[in-house]
């Protein structure tokens, strides 16, 4: 069993980092019960807000002397409950980790603390004509360390991949409390692509304190349309078309009519009332994009679109994509709650999926919104319910559960880019055998022997007592406007 | 090894195992003759080969296409070389999906031939070809990498059999997938070390609809490393920027998109750097051929390396220095990307000394590794270089995954 946080360590924790970085207030602590998973809540023993790696190196230390564990958290967005506290341990919250070390345009390099939000890489390169591409839609808000940690994904992915092909080197603190530097900044480092494996790992493997990502060059043509169908179906046919013709869009995302009615009533972004409507975006050199966005155009009107319309401009293009990314918080206008799920198939199994998804809608009493990234076919169905209404959020998760129950038997995943943290964990059992997880588990254990790191995620543990899966609440983060599900 | 030969023979793990026989000459890597080959013709198999060479601690080397053995150390004795030539099978190819599964001993050309029925591939060219497993345990990759990275950028899934005799899988069938470890990750570069990788699944493209490439020659450096500069501030998007050097330098810059964005972006190249001449069809295809042929036909040796982009004309600066007068050598590179070949030809003690040269700049160049090289310049100059903090956790990760050892004869980085 870890020990627990205790005065002594407190005192250690506060000569480490000074004691006004220390959290012990039972009321400051409860900004860190949760992340943005906010059923599973666990007020820390204690909070700490390290300045430096090397700070970072000796709480991490401090903590190992004790024999209590530590839990890494950036933002709090998670939507796993990657950075939920672990009873009695320790909180390492790396907000004040927060500059941007270097931007290296010549190197197509950025080197940033973990504090550092998503979007700010972007907004420190964009006047030198570059991005970084991995684009969730908590962005504006989330940070890198967490990011690396869930190996982060977002709209534009299908072309650009995500948060593991665009880190080139991490610093990170190893559960030992060992700073190591792990080097493919300047390509290809020798050996097993250690990168690779932290990177997604959730935390469980090494706290990191610095991370060098590529930026891309900004193409130079971007041009959108919004294709409305009415079925499903008709748009996936659209999809599938599209990829068949060998065209890689930036971005195809595709939504239901139940969440454009509640886009509509929340943003209004001009959608046709349809059945589903397609988002489809090509970028690239102007002379690509010419070439293939009239084929993307005559695909959908074979696949039966009955209205298509290509954005003109930046402000028409901005609209479209308004109302795509206010999908999530918009449900507010039609369901008193809602709960995400965040399930991947094969892209040609949507159609089977969401036919599922339809009968267990009338199944269950719930209503489901459809809202995901048809590209890479990952799936996020908000599960309407009230919680005032006894049962529902439970049927609400139950249906949640379900729902990845068709995507393992559809031959996809449990998770895309949310993370497995402690909401999926029990599900990981029925993705991966025992032998598959024994494996992943004795990794861990090579680099984390004491289980101090983050225990408690994305291994399927035996529940406890009162612990269950619950609904979706939405997070302080979303009330306030900062932030939104993607 | 104090088993005998014949006796290992014997054992009934080997009776359902596909293929055995004594090891040959041309089993031999760097002069060192396995005692036995097996050609298992099921992951199962060679799962239960693994088991069984963990539980008997005999030292086991996994071989592909085999084109890459030369790679590495020197190996221990080795007792049992597992070759995975007979599991070439596509095991799926989801069209549809731009996915597909393959056992481990296709070759890439194999693999590639099938997925061409849809107009799909797998975008790695290394200029050795080799099979898909042994292209992923080395993260193997060629001039195209500047656009569609390596091995482990394309890989989803993978399955492996490990020293405890099991087949395990990470990953999975779908292109975003964050459940689990990616172990997948973890083998990528691992040299054979960590486990054997019997077969795995990857995201696809399809294949360009055309070709073009822009070949310009540079007399100096600061030239040729000028157009790179310019090439990568444009808004073009090349598959593949190359530089063969010393001066005269060559830059081969491909193109392959719908045809008429081809031509204009090859068109829109010439015109950003002033000079080159473009070929198409046939002669170009040709022409990469030989590329890849050039880099993989070697005499004297042939070292990795890595620099910051940024950093190409002092590179260029440091290799036209070693390049006089013992010696000879020749630089194939990835211009933007930074990291490229190095073949060097001279007597031992001048290719060693270059290898010291090369580490002792590191604040230019690293991960300066020895590809093919005569086993005595092995003897002289360390093959894998220091690797830092990853050699460390590496190790520990390969004490969890191998504990007795077993795996690749000390070959490996780790």
């Amino acid at each position: 069993m870890p020990s627990t946080v205790d005065g002594r360590l407190v005192l250690e924790l506060e000569r480490i980092c000074g004691s006004a970085s220390v959290v012990r207030e039972p009321l400051e602590l409860l900004t860190y019960e949760c992340d943005a998973l906010p059923y599973v809540r666990e007020a820390p023993a204690a909070v700490v807000l390290p300045g430096s790696a090397e700070q970072v190196q000796e709480v991490v230390r401090a903590c190992g002397r004790a024999g209590v564990p530590f839990v890494a958290r950036g933002h709090g967005t998670g939507l796993s409950g990657g950075a939920a506290p672990v009873r009695g341990g320790v909180v390492i919250g790396l907000s004040r980790l927060n500059r941007v070390l270097d931007v290296d345009i010549p190197n197509r390099r950025v080197t940033v603390e973990p504090g550092v939000t998503n979007l700010e890489i972007t907004r420190r390169v964009a006047p030198f004509g570059y991005y970084y591409a991995p684009d969730p839609s908590s962005q504006q808000v989330c940070s890198i360390g967490g990011n690396v940690a869930e190996n982060s994904g977002g709209a534009h992915c299908l072309k650009y991949g995500f948060t593991v092909h665009h880190v080139l080197a991490v610093d990170a603190v190893m559960p030992d409390g060992e700073l190591v530097h792990l080097d493919s900044a300047i390509a290809d480092a020798t050996g097993p692509d250690l990168v690779g494996l932290i990177v997604g790992s959730e935390g469980t493997l090494a706290v990191v304190t610095r991370a060098v990502v590529r930026i891309l060059r900004r193409p130079e043509s971007v041009r959108t349309l919004l294709a409305a169908f009415d079925s499903i179906g008709a748009a996936g046919t659209a999809v599938s078309e599209i990829i068949a013709a060998g065209i890689i869009p930036a971005a195809v995302e595709m939504m239901d009519a139940l969440a454009i009615t509640a886009a509509e009533a929340a943003v209004h972004p001009g959608f046709p009332a349809a059945d589903a409507v397609l988002i489809v975006e090509l970028d690239g050199p102007g002379v690509e994009v010419q070439e293939l966005f009239p084929v993307v155009e005559t695909i959908c009107q074979h696949a039966g679109a009955t209205s298509i319309e290509v954005a003109r401009d930046e402000p028409q293009r901005a609209r479209i994509w308004k109302g795509r990314k206010a999908a999530f918080a918009a449900m507010g206008r039609v369901s008193p709650n809602y709960y995400v799920q965040d399930g991947v198939v094969p892209r040609t199994k949507l159609p089977e999926v969401l036919g599922r998804i339809r009968q267990l809608e009338a199944r269950c009493g719930l209503r489901i919104a459809n809202v995901f990234h048809a590209g890479d076919g990952n799936l996020h169905p908000l599960i309407c319910y009230d919680e005032k209404v006894p049962g529902q959020a439970e049927r609400a998760a139950q249906a949640g559960g379900e729902i990845l129950s068709y995507c393992i038997e559809a031959g996809g995943s449990i998770t895309g880019e949310h993370g497995v943290g402690v909401d999926k964990r029990e599900f990981m059992a029925s993705m991966f055998t025992e032998d598959d997880l024994d494996v992943m588990r004795r990794v861990r254990d090579a680099l984390d022997p004491r289980h101090l790191c983050n225990p408690g995620k994305v291994f399927p543990t035996p529940r406890l007592c009162g612990e269950v899966p619950g609904p979706y609440r939405e997070h302080p983060i979303e009330k306030a406007g900062l932030g939104e599900r993607f | 090894m104090s088993v005998s030969t014949e006796a290992l023979r014997q054992s009934p793990v080997l009776a359902g195992c596909g293929m055995v026989r004594a090891g040959k000459n041309a089993d031999a890597i760097d002069g060192v003759k396995p005692r036995l080959v097996v050609e298992p013709e099921a992951a199962r198999e060679v799962a239960a080969l693994l088991g069984w060479a963990s539980r008997e601690r005999l030292a086991v080397v996994v071989r592909g296409g085999g084109t890459r053995l030369a790679w590495g150390r020197t190996p221990a004795p080795i007792d049992l070389l597992v070759c995975t030539r007979r599991l070439t099978r596509v095991l799926a190819h989801a069209d549809a999906d731009l996915t597909a599964t393959v056992e481990a001993g296709a070759t890439l050309e194999e693999f590639n031939t099938a997925l061409a029925r849809h107009r799909q591939w797998l975008p790695i060219d290394a200029p050795d070809g080799g099979t898909v497993g042994g292209s992923i345990a080395t993260n193997e990759s060629g001039p195209l990498r500047h656009r569609y990275g390596t091995p482990r950028d394309l890989l989803i899934g993978v399955q492996l059999a490990t020293t405890d005799g099991k087949l395990v899988k990470a990953g999975g069938n779908v292109v975003k997938n964050v459940a689990g470890y990616d172990l997948g990750k973890l083998v990528s570069g691992s040299f054979g070390s960590l486990a054997a990788i019997v077969s795995a699944t990857f995201k696809l493209l399809p294949v360009p609809a055309s070709w073009q490439t822009l070949v310009a020659t540079f007399q100096d450096r600061e030239a040729a490393a000028h157009a790179i500069a310019s090439l990568g501030e444009s808004q073009l998007e090349p598959v593949a920027v190359e530089i063969v050097g010393p001066a005269p330098y060559r830059l081969l810059v491909r193109f392959a998109t719908a045809p008429a964005a081809t031509k204009a972006q090859t068109e829109q190249a010439r015109a950003l750097i002033g000079t080159g001449e473009i070929i198409t069809g046939d002669a170009e295809t040709a022409a990469w051929r030989r590329y890849r042929e050039r880099a993989s036909a070697w005499s004297g040796a042939v070292l990795r390396l890595s620099w910051l982009p940024a950093g190409l004309p002092e590179v260029l600066a440091l290799i036209e220095q070693l390049a006089q007068p013992e010696g000879s050598v020749e630089l194939m590179g990835r211009a933007s990307g930074g990291a490229g070949l190095l073949r060097i030809e001279g007597d031992l003690e001048w290719m060693a000394s270059v290898v010291r040269r090369l580490r002792a700049r590191a604040d230019l160049v690293r991960h300066v590794t020895l590809r093919y090289a005569p086993a005595e310049l092995k003897e002289r100059a360390d093959v894998w270089g220091d690797l830092g903090h990853a050699g460390t956790l590496a190790g520990a990760v390969k004490r969890a995954l191998d504990p007795m050892g077993v795996l690749n004869a000390g070959r490996g980085p780790i």
